[in-house]
């Protein structure tokens, strides 16, 4: 392999292993390997120009509207309101309260694109409701973990929408309704274990509510799920582009939280307005200083070099797709999700494109696959989240862990090997040819 | 006197990123009123809407410089001898400032007077491509001073006392 690429990796390593912020690792990783082709004025002034054109797009403007309306949902009363409406319908199940909160995690990733926030927001209520019925707190924790990941795949998801970026220009619609049927399916997987577990521990089961009691609390929660048809109604029948979806999203939760539900006052904005802007810049810097490395991948065509060496590895589809499975949950126990998207969906997405494998698939794919990583340690940002809400450790919370992870391995093959459950709703709806 | 300035410039920071975040969603909320109440859409807001993205990610990068919000591995870090974390935390700071110098200060006022010089101008406002790039070096300078601020405190520490060292981190 070229002098460049072994400049890259190893001072990106170095430089990440220290702790220094990823975005800055990826900018000077990026300026060391530059210098070797250009004079340094040129390289710092491409990679300048780079940050601010990866981030020039109208399509990232999504981003920061679905922070911002998950934000005013997590603080506006929207995600108890989900709960209650999950635990009139599931609730009696046996390990019903897991249940409804796999089933909460999941419709709050219907409506907002952040695991984290469904994490604390879901977590924060339904870990503590788990354990006065005598649930463990462990459990409870890593219940709520895995089930956010569902958000990830379930639309508005923002890192299918950073996927569409780096991919060079996947549809968002067609991305986000192939979101549906793999996060309905990995949600209905965990739930199935959760009952399970809970059949083996003897959880108790708690007493169904009455039908009344139950309708007024589905009905509750109604104008918190139109949000649901009214963003993905309108991306879908093409009456609106994402990000002026995620526009009427960040009013809509303002509208029901501010005024309906009157849970969050107009003094709190600013600061929930400053908070979003941190999220989004965070993510914003990684976008603009990957960006300068995609170009210099391709100037110096890395990606290319990596494709080859596959291909010389196996002629055998399954063994390649399992080759960058596996390699991918590596990367993702290490690095956050979105520059792991950012920067392994231009090496890889060609190779499976090499084995048939469609652009929406292979993007459901990666992020199935990194969300594994989300819940795990060293870094996984989702599980210590859900253990600080559970006020648990990692190393406690790894033993009720393992049945749901083998569970999500179990979808992330399906969905590698199936491209039909990726693809039969986006084709159904006339998404893709 | 230095941390006067510093609180005084971070407080202006976070109002110019509260306005430009409250902006950005009244703008794209226009772009969708404009196309379907009053039927005529209007040209300006996408264009305005992705320049203030740049000006909010880059901004808010400063800011979340410190926050000490952006994301990192801490994981080999969290496991050294104090002393030697304390090392290396000086290092990431110097580290940063290396980045902010050269590519958003140097890099980034190149780009600025190039993009005047060469009169880019943007389709549909007419501004000239520089204002939307000085957020650039402006952010650089904003990071530097932070990672500055961040250094003397750390050697301060390290110099006041070990243990605080260890129970600050």
């Amino acid at each position: 392999m070229d002098f460049t690429a072994i400049v890259l990796v190893v001072s990106f390593f170095a430089l990440l292993f220290l702790n220094v912020p990823i975005s800055i690792c990826i900018g000077l990783a990026t300026l060391l390997s530059l210098v070797m082709h250009m004079d340094f004025t040129p390289a710092a002034t491409t990679i300048a120009q780079q940050m601010a054109g990866g981030i020039d797009s109208f399509a990232l403007l999504a981003i920061p509207f679905f922070i911002l309306s998950g934000l005013i949902m997590g603080q506006g009363g929207i995600a108890k309101r989900l709960i209650e409406c999950a635990m009139a319908l599931i609730g009696s199940l046996p390990g019903g309260l897991a249940l409804v909160n796999v089933m909460s995690c999941m419709l709050f990733g219907a409506i907002s694109g952040s695991a984290v926030a469904a994490t604390s927001a879901i977590g924060s209520f339904m870990v503590p409701e788990m354990k006065k019925h005598g649930y463990s707190g462990e459990f409870g924790a890593a219940v709520t973990a895995s089930a956010a990941t569902t958000g990830m795949l379930i639309p508005p998801s923002n890192i299918l929408i950073i996927y569409a970026i780096a991919s060079g220009g996947v549809s968002i619609a067609a991305l986000f309704v192939a979101g549906y049927a793999p996060g309905i399916l990995l949600g209905l997987a965990l739930m199935t274990v959760c009952s399970l577990y809970a059949i083996k521990n003897k959880y108790p089961v708690t007493a169904r509510l009455p039908i009344s009691v139950a309708a007024s609390k589905v009905f509750a929660a109604l104008p918190s799920l139109l949000l649901v048809f009214i963003v993905i109604g309108g991306i879908i029948g093409g009456v609106f582009t994402a990000t002026e979806a995620g526009a009427i999203a960040v009013l809509y939760a303002l509208v029901l939280s501010v005024g309906i539900y009157k849970e969050i006052n107009l003094k709190q904005l600013p600061s929930l307005l400053l908070k979003a802007c941190e999220t989004t810049a965070i993510v914003m810097l990684i976008i603009g200083a990957s960006s300068a490395m995609s170009w210099l991948l391709s100037y110096t065509h890395i990606p290319q070099t990596i494709s080859e060496f596959f291909l010389t590895l196996s002629d055998n589809p399954l063994v390649v797709l399992l080759l960058i499975n596996l390699i991918l949950i590596v990367i993702g126990a290490f690095i956050d999700m979105t520059p792991a998207v950012l920067i392994f969906t231009p090496i890889f997405l060609p190779v499976a494109e090499q084995f048939g494998m469609s652009p929406i698939q292979f993007g459901i794919m990666i992020v199935l696959n990194l969300s594994i990583g989300l819940v795990s340690p060293p870094v996984g940002s989702v599980l210590f989240v859900s253990c600080a809400v559970a006020k648990t450790s990692i190393h406690k919370i790894i033993k009720p862990m393992l049945p749901l992870y083998a569970v999500m391995f179990l979808v992330l093959m399906l969905v590698t090997y199936v491209p039909a459950i990726s693809e039969a709703l986006p084709r159904f709806f006339g998404l893709i040819g | 006197m230095m941390k006067n300035i510093n609180l005084f410039i971070t407080s202006i920071l976070e109002k110019v990123l509260i306005l430009a975040m409250a902006s950005i969603v009244i703008v794209v909320s226009w772009q969708v009123f404009s196309r379907f109440i009053i039927q005529s859409p209007s040209s300006f807001t996408e264009e305005l809407s992705r320049f203030l993205l740049i000006w909010i990610g880059i901004l808010g990068a400063a800011y979340a410089y410190k926050t000490k919000a952006h994301l990192g591995l801490d994981l080999f870090v969290e496991k050294m001898a104090p002393n030697r974390k304390h090392k290396v935390q000086i290092l990431i700071e110097c580290l940063a400032i290396v980045f902010a110098t050269s590519v958003m200060i140097y890099g980034g006022f190149s780009l600025v007077s190039l993009a005047i010089e060469l009169k880019q101008t943007s389709a549909s406002l007419g501004l000239n491509m520089g204002i939307i790039y000085s957020v650039i070096p402006v952010s650089g300078l904003l990071i530097l001073m932070f990672a500055v601020d961040n250094i003397s405190q750390l050697i301060k520490l390290s110099s006041a006392q070990e243990d605080i060292v260890k129970g600050e981190l």
